[in-house]
């Protein structure tokens, strides 16, 4: 029995291999089709909305009002370009690990499933927002942005029933768009630096800060546990769903451009995007002088 | 993954901001006069930019998409640290009858599926073609899947590795794709490539391509990237430190715009918006140029290193692991000229395997006056050009004028690459590929 099962596996490996050398010079595989006119359309209204926005924000920067104008960052106060990365050496093996994941198992599944209608993968895509809502609630609250809170509530109550548990987003029809939150923002509210750059397995690039806030985040979801999404007999499935509709809605191929120095890039990218954001959450009060010659995020 | 992968496009939206232009000139003395004044103020903001999608051509709604991952024969052993790199990865577009072929060619560094790509493919496949667009020989993954050398840069070597790749590719196509004729399309160094190839295919007639559309091409590599170089020279400075002041004042600026919109995160469009809102003057317009095009070179330069085991950045000895910072390097590298890839990599290689060739004949050989009798009397050769084109100077653009005919338009618009996908661009590349041009010919 167990021979039969060897000699069964050894062969499948073998025909495997086999294929991998026979299938010759090309490997193809369809991707989801391009529509470019589309973009382009969408491309032409965002850049009318964006002129104006900018140009407002351009406004609101370069003519503060004396009294209630929030400190300017200046070029002095930026972090310098290296980031704190003490971990360089596993994240590096875990970046390489997440791309080749990615690569073989994670984009092809949701390059197919993003070939289901648009309709079905939209409710789809609503319903995990939605339940993500509840820790959007709670994490507001945390943060003491109670207004945030309230639309978050006010979203998770619409959507549940007039939604269809949900399936649709009605109160972003209703100008109630989401802004979701997490308890990483919560720590960054209360002060916490991003701290070392980590990459975490799977997920992708984050920080100690940001990797700690996922885990309270899957945490309060793990025991709050909606539509048994975290445990119970339909976790599984429903848990797959959601890292596929997640993956289907991120634009990013690892090694797109095959640049060598790709794990620096993003590095720095994240990191940056962090700390601008931090700058946003505490705009009302005095810059923060970065110490010079620490690296970012420490 | 929400807060990590999310954000992550915005690297590559500024990486593949399409720039494409070729290795240049290490002795051609840098002329400080000229170095700002390379192109006029529209023809840099239309190279940052590139087409406004109101002036965009109409386009198809869907354009049916492959991917193709390419394992070649002659593929050189793979660094380890590139193991991503191993595959040349093309794409296909199909249609379902019987079509001519257009196969497009990236610009420098550049891999198969820019920006500038999708729409040049979105174009010939609305008019009938199928499309397969390729990266640049001189990109990463080009050069560690299909570079019989690994040291990027030269025409001819170039040409005929791409040559080699683009008939390995069409033979192994599925066969229900049927191909009735094959014409090139190449944008900036591509469109060098594209010309280069078909001459070699002239002679071998193994492909037999019919018409070539050059978009923006440089004349002489060398000298495209010489400007190149000054540019980046009089808008950033030498060395590192002129990025880290560029980037600190990006940094503050987006950072200022973030804290006054109220905005409860940084999205990719609020980034890209806010840059772009950032770069205001000719100055900024310039640095966002040189510097889109240093950072192809970064990596180039880098991996031409490894390859020729030259030892600048890493020892040949032992080279580096996965697991290895490569940040210093990188910085390094920030602040190198394209003079230094040619001086410490690219001629000491070549002049070791052609006895006969000097640094001139290095030069001279990355011109695309290698190929003038072709371009001259062949009438398959076509081109677009713009009189504000950053990576040519007149005398340039007078030479391909005269060489081509009436086989080349220039645009009053556009800079580098910003015609591209315009009403006007596109219908003439349509035209020139068709047979149909100049069309007030008698």
């Amino acid at each position: 029995m167990k021979a039969a099962l060897l000699a069964g596996l050894l062969a499948g490996l073998l025909a495997g291999a086999l294929e991998g050398c026979a299938s010759q010079v090309l490997s193809i595989r369809t991707v989801p089709d391009q529509t470019p006119a589309a973009d382009n359309a969408a491309a032409a209204a965002n850049a009318a909305a964006f002129a104006e926005a900018v140009a407002a924000e351009s406004a609101a920067v370069s003519a503060p009002e004396p009294q209630e104008a929030p400190p300017l960052v200046t070029p002095a106060d930026a972090p310098p370009m290296y980031t704190y990365d003490p971990w360089e050496r596993l994240n590096r093996f875990t970046y390489r690990f997440n791309a080749r994941f990615d690569e073989a198992i994670f984009l092809p599944v949701a390059d197919t499933y993003r070939r289901a209608p648009r309709p079905i993968r939209a409710g789809i895509h609503n319903f995990f927002d939605n339940l993500a809502e509840i820790d959007s609630v709670i994490n507001y609250t945390l943060q003491w942005r109670l207004k945030f809170g309230w639309r978050s509530l006010t979203r998770l109550a619409i959507n549940s029933t007039i939604g269809i548990g949900g399936l649709f987003d009605v109160a972003t029809k209703l100008k109630l768009p989401g802004t979701p939150t997490g308890f990483a923002t919560t720590l960054a509210k209360w002060g916490m630096h991003p701290g070392p750059y980590l990459v975490i397995p799977l997920l992708g690039p984050s920080t100690l800060r940001d990797g700690v806030g996922f885990l309270a985040d899957y945490g309060a979801e793990y025991g709050i546990n909606v539509a048994g999404m975290y445990r119970g007999s339909v976790s599984w499935g429903l848990g797959t769903a959601n890292a596929i509709d997640q993956r289907a809605n991120i634009n990013f191929r690892y090694y797109a451009g095959g640049s060598p120095f790709e794990y620096e890039t993003i590095r720095f990218l994240y990191v940056r995007r962090r700390l601008i954001e931090d700058e946003g959450l505490h705009s009302k009060e005095p810059v923060k002088k970065a110490p010079v010659d620490i690296p970012a995020g420490k | 993954m929400r807060a990590g992968l999310r954000l992550i496009p915005f690297a590559f939206g500024l990486s593949a901001a399409a720039f494409a232009v070729e290795p240049e000139a290490p002795q051609s003395a840098p002329n400080a006069g000229i170095a700002i004044g390379l192109a006029d103020s529209a023809g840099l903001r239309a190279t940052v930019f590139g087409t406004p999608p109101q002036d965009m051509a109409s386009l198809p709604a869907k354009v049916p998409l492959s991917e193709i991952n390419a394992e070649l024969p002659w593929r050189l052993p793979v660094p380890r640290i590139l193991w991503f790199d191993s595959k040349l990865r093309v794409w296909f577009s199909a249609q379902a009858k019987p079509a001519p072929l257009a196969i497009v060619i990236s610009g420098t560094g550049g891999d198969g599926n820019t920006k500038t790509i999708s729409v040049l493919r979105a174009a010939l496949y609305g008019a009938g073609y199928h499309v397969l667009t390729m990266p640049s020989p001189t990109s990463p993954e080009f050069i560690v899947s299909a570079s019989s050398t690994g040291v990027a840069g030269d025409l001819m070597r170039d040409g005929k590795d791409l040559y080699a790749a683009m008939q390995e590719i069409i033979a192994h196509l599925p066969r229900k794709i049927r191909i009735t004729d094959i014409d090139l399309v190449g944008y900036s160094l591509g469109g060098a490539n594209a010309a280069i190839v078909k001459s070699i295919d002239a002679a071998e007639h193994k492909l037999k391509i019919h018409r070539v559309v050059m978009i923006n091409p440089p004349v002489s590599l060398f000298s495209s990237v010489g400007r190149l170089d000054r540019l980046f020279a009089a808008t950033i400075g030498a060395g590192d430190q002129g990025v880290e002041l560029l980037y600190r004042r990006l940094y503050a600026q987006i950072a200022n715009l973030y804290r006054a919109s109220d905005r409860l995160e940084l999205d990719e469009n609020f980034l890209l918006s806010a840059g772009a809102a950032s770069l205001r003057t000719d100055a900024d317009f310039s640095a966002a140029i040189a510097l889109t095009f240093r950072l192809q070179l970064v990596d180039m330069f880098f991996i031409g290193d490894l390859y020729a085991k030259t030892g600048l950045f890493t020892d040949p000895k032992h080279p580096p692991k996965v697991s290895d910072s490569l940040e210093n390097i990188q910085r390094e590298l920030r602040a190198k000229p394209f003079a230094d890839y040619f001086t410490q990599v690219f001629a000491p290689y070549y002049l070791k395997r052609r006895p006969d060739a000097t640094s001139a004949s290095l030069i001279a050989s990355n011109r695309l006056d290698i190929i003038t009798d072709a371009l001259r009397d062949d009438g398959d050769y076509y081109a677009q050009a713009t009189d504000n084109d950053v990576i040519i100077n007149k005398r340039e653009l007078t030479w391909l004028q005269d060489t081509l005919g009436a086989r080349i338009i220039v645009y009053d618009h556009g800079g580098h690459l910003g015609e591209v996908g315009d009403r006007q661009q596109v219908a003439d590349m349509l035209d020139m590929l068709s047979g149909s041009w100049p069309r007030s010919a008698p």
